[in-house]
C-alpha cells in the first residue's frame, strides 16, 4: 500500500447538461494526501473542487480514472471508502429533530464504529467539542456556532483516518471560521489526512501543508507554499493563483484563435 | 445486506419523523381521531338541530273535521309540541299561509270518500305542508304519525261492526320485517366503508413520510450527509422504504381501530342498544384485515417513494406524489357498489383485490382461492415495486437530485440512452 491515505489517478468527471452538452467538471485530476497532512484544493467557483471531493467521497462515480482512500478503490469498494472518511461541507447539514448525542451515536453506528465502544466515543466527542450543555437539546434549537461544532463532531464520529472539508468556512462568521481552522489543525496533529477545499487564499496560506491549484477542472500546480513561491517568483498566494489561472486562460485563448470552434 | 445497519438507518428515520409534528399529525393523529371527532361532531350537530326544532311549536290548522272525530284534535294537541291555530279564511288562503311560512301545516278534511267505503263517518285527509320550510316538514311528519295512530285506533273500533275478525283482518296486514341481525347490518355498512377509508388512510399516512424521506432530506440539506455514510445505497433505500411503509401501514391500522371504537362508543348510544353491533368487526377477520392493510402499506410506500425521489423540495414532492395518490384511491371510490365481489380475475388486480378482500373478510365470506390469489398477487406486485424503487433510488442523477422532471422523464432518458448505446 502506498503511504498516501488518499490518491487519485487521472480522476475525471463528465456531466451532461442539456444546454451546454458534455461538461468536464474534473479533468484527469492527480492528487495525493498523506497522514498528518492538510492538502488544500484552491480554486475559484466552478473549478472542480467539489466534484473532485464528491468523487473521493463516492457521492459521484468517476467517468474515468480512479481514486483510493486507505487503499480502497472508490469505484469498487465505496462503502469501505466511506467507512474511512468523514465528509463535511456546507451541503451536509444535521438532522434538526434529533439531539447532538443522538446525532453522534447514529453516525458512529451507521459508519460501523465498534458497537461496544460507541457510547464511550460519543461521550468523548461531547467533552472534546464542549457540547455538554446542549448534548440533549434538539439540533434545530442550537445556534449556528453550536451546529458547526456538532457537524464537525459528526464528521469524525467514527474516527476516520481521512477527512474532507469542502469549503467549510463559506457560511461562517470570522470567529467561527477561526475556531474551525483550529479544530482542523488539531485533527492534523492526530495524524488525519485532510483535504481542504477553499477559494479563500488566506485560509489556504494559514492552514494547508500543500496546495493544489485547480482551474477549469484541471490541477495546474501542486506544492507547498514555498515551492509555489519559488516556482513562480511571486510571494502572495493570490498572485500565484492568478499567475497559473491566467496562464491557462491565455493558452486556451491561443488555441481558440488557431482553431476556431467549440472548446470544453 | 447488513441488517444492523438498516435497522440503525430505519430507527433514525422513524425517530426524526416521530418528532416532526406534521408527519405525526397526518400519519397518526388524523387516522386515530378523525372518526371519533367527525362522528361526534356530526351527531352533536344533528342532536342540536333536532333539539332546537323539537322546541318549536307547530302551527297547525284543521279545516272541516267532523264532530265524530274531535278526538283527533285532542290527539294532535296532546301528542307533541303542536298548537291549533284558529282560521277564518278560505282553505286556499290557509295553503298560501303554509307556503309563505306563516303556518306550518293545514289538515284538510276532504269530502267523504266515495260511496261503498263501507264505514260511516269515514273521511279522507289532505295534509298541506311546504318542503321549502324544515319546520313545516317536521310538523307534517308529526301530524302523519298522530293521524296514523288515530286511524289504527278508529279501525280497531269499527272493525267489529264490519264483521272482520282478527284473523281475517290479519290476513290483510303487511308486516315489514328486517331479517338481518344488527351485527349483519353493521358489517354490511363496515364492508362498504372500512376498505375505502383504509386505503385512503394508508395513502394519506404514507404521503408526508415519503416526501420527508426524499425531498425533505434535500430541502434540509441532509441528503448528502446521508449519502456519505458507510452504508450501501441499497441499505439507505431499504431503510427509507421501511420507514414510509411503517407509517402507511400503521396509519391504516389505526384508522380501522379508530373506526371500530368510534362505532362502539359513539354510534351505539345514539342509535340505541342493539342497532349497532359492538365493534362491528368479527375478531376472526382482524388478522386478514391487518395483512391486507400491511400489503397496501408496502405497495403504496414503494410507489410514493419512486415518485417523490425526484423532487428537490416539499412543494415538488407534493406535486410529484399527488397523481399517484389519486390513482391509488380511485379504486376505493369506484368500488362502492355492494354487488362487486372478489373474483379470481379481480384478485389479480393490485389494490382493487385487497379492497375487495377486506370487504369479503368483514362480511365473513372470504373466497379461499380468490383470497389466496390476492395475497400472492399483491406480494409479487409489492416485490416488483420495491425492486423498481431500489433501482431508481440508486441512480446517481436521482441521488444528486439532478435527474429533474420526474419519473416519466427519467425513464424516457434511460430508454433513449439504451437505444443510442445499442
Amino acid at each position: 500500500m502506498n503511504d498516501d491515505f488518499v490518491r487519485t489517478e487521472s480522476l475525471t468527471k463528465v456531466f451532461y447538461d442539456e444546454s451546454r452538452g458534455e461538461v468536464m467538471a474534473a479533468n484527469a485530476v492527480d492528487i495525493a494526501c498523506a497522514a498528518g497532512e492538510i492538502l488544500g484544493l484552491l480554486g475559484a467557483n466552478g473549478a472542480g473542487k467539489t466534484t473532485t471531493l464528491r468523487m473521493l467521497s463516492t457521492v459521484l462515480r468517476p467517468t474515468s480514472g480512479n481514486a483510493w482512500v486507505m487503499g480502497h478503490e472508490v469505484r469498487d469498494a465505496p462503502e469501505r471508502v466511506r467507512e474511512n472518511l468523514g465528509f463535511y461541507s456546507a451541503s451536509t447539514a444535521l438532522y434538526p429533530k434529533i439531539t447532538p448525542r443522538e446525532t453522534l451515536r447514529f453516525f458512529a453506528t451507521v459508519n460501523r464504529y465498534p458497537a461496544s465502544k460507541v457510547e464511550a466515543r460519543v461521550d468523548d466527542l461531547i467533552r472534546r467539542f464542549r457540547l455538554e450543555a446542549y448534548a440533549d437539546t434538539r439540533v434545530e434549537r442550537l445556534s449556528s456556532g453550536m451546529k458547526q461544532k456538532v457537524s464537525i463532531a459528526r464528521t469524525v464520529a467514527h474516527d476516520p483516518p481521512v477527512l474532507i472539508f469542502d469549503e467549510p468556512t463559506v457560511a461562517l462568521d470570522v470567529l467561527n471560521a477561526i475556531e474551525l481552522r483550529q479544530i482542523i489543525a488539531e485533527l492534523r496533529a492526530e495524524g488525519k489526512a485532510i483535504l481542504f477545499s477553499t477559494h479563500i487564499m488566506s485560509e489556504a496560506e494559514k492552514l494547508c501543508d500543500r496546495i493544489a491549484i485547480l482551474h477549469g477542472g484541471r490541477i495546474l500546480a501542486t506544492g507547498t507554499l514555498n515551492e509555489l513561491r519559488e516556482g513562480t517568483g511571486l510571494h502572495y498566494l493570490e498572485d500565484i493563483f492568478v499567475h497559473f489561472a491566467g496562464v491557462r486562460d491565455e493558452a486556451e485563448a491561443e488555441v481558440r484563435n488557431v482553431m476556431p470552434g467549440p472548446h470544453a | 445486506m447488513d441488517l444492523r445497519q438498516i435497522w440503525t438507518l430505519y430507527r433514525h428515520e422513524v425517530r426524526s419523523a416521530l418528532r416532526d409534528r406534521s408527519i405525526v399529525v397526518m400519519s397518526i393523529v388524523i387516522p386515530l381521531v378523525m372518526y371519533p371527532l367527525l362522528l361526534w361532531a356530526a351527531f352533536a350537530g344533528i342532536s342540536f338541530i333536532q333539539g332546537q326544532a323539537d322546541r318549536l311549536t307547530a302551527r297547525v290548522v284543521v279545516l272541516g273535521l267532523p264532530d265524530a272525530h274531535r278526538s283527533l284534535v285532542d290527539s294532535l294537541v296532546a301528542g307533541e309540541a303542536m298548537a291549533l291555530t284558529p282560521w277564518s279564511g278560505t282553505p286556499e288562503e290557509a295553503d298560501e299561509a303554509v307556503a309563505r311560512g306563516r303556518l306550518d301545516a293545514v289538515l284538510h278534511v276532504e269530502d267523504p270518500v266515495p260511496a261503498g267505503a263501507g264505514v260511516d263517518e269515514n273521511f279522507a285527509l289532505r295534509l298541506s305542508v311546504s318542503t321549502a320550510h324544515g319546520r313545516s316538514e317536521r310538523a307534517g311528519a308529526r301530524i302523519e304519525a298522530v293521524v296514523a295512530a288515530y286511524r289504527e285506533r278508529w279501525i280497531d273500533q269499527v272493525r267489529p261492526e264490519l264483521g272482520l275478525d282478527d284473523p281475517a283482518w290479519a290476513g290483510f296486514a303487511v308486516i315489514r320485517e328486517d331479517v338481518a341481525t344488527p351485527e349483519e347490518s353493521t358489517r354490511f355498512f363496515l364492508a362498504i366503508v372500512v376498505p375505502m377509508l383504509t386505503l385512503i388512510m394508508v395513502a394519506l399516512a404514507s404521503f408526508y413520510p415519503a416526501i420527508d424521506a426524499t425531498a425533505g432530506e434535500r430541502e434540509r440539506s441532509t441528503w448528502e450527509t446521508l449519502m456519505t455514510v458507510a452504508a450501501p445505497r441499497g441499505n439507505v433505500a431499504a431503510a427509507k422504504y421501511m420507514y414510509v411503509a411503517t407509517f402507511g401501514a400503521v396509519g391504516g391500522l389505526l384508522n380501522v381501530a379508530a373506526l371500530v371504537l368510534s362505532l362502539r362508543w359513539i354510534l351505539t348510544p345514539v342509535a340505541g342498544p342493539g342497532e349497532v353491533a359492538a365493534g362491528g368487526l368479527p375478531l376472526a377477520t382482524l388478522p386478514l384485515i391487518a395483512v391486507g392493510t400491511f400489503l397496501l402499506g408496502l405497495f403504496v410506500a414503494a410507489g410514493m417513494l419512486v415518485f417523490a425521489v425526484f423532487a428537490r423540495n416539499f412543494k415538488e414532492g407534493q406535486s410529484a406524489i399527488t397523481p399517484f395518490y389519486m390513482v391509488i384511491i380511485l379504486p376505493a371510490i369506484f368500488l362502492q357498489s355492494p354487488d362487486l365481489v372478489l373474483t379470481e380475475r379481480l384478485a389479480l388486480v393490485p389494490v382493487v383485490n385487497v379492497v375487495l378482500l377486506l370487504r369479503a373478510a368483514i362480511q365473513g365470506s372470504v373466497p379461499l382461492v380468490a383470497g389466496g390469489i390476492t395475497l400472492v398477487s399483491m406480494a409479487v406486485t409489492v416485490a416488483f415495486a420495491v425492486m423498481f424503487a431500489q433501482w431508481v433510488m440508486r441512480r446517481e442523477d436521482v441521488l444528486l437530485g439532478s435527474a429533474g422532471g420526474g419519473l416519466g422523464r427519467f425513464l424516457r432518458n434511460r430508454f433513449q440512452a439504451r437505444r443510442s448505446d445499442a
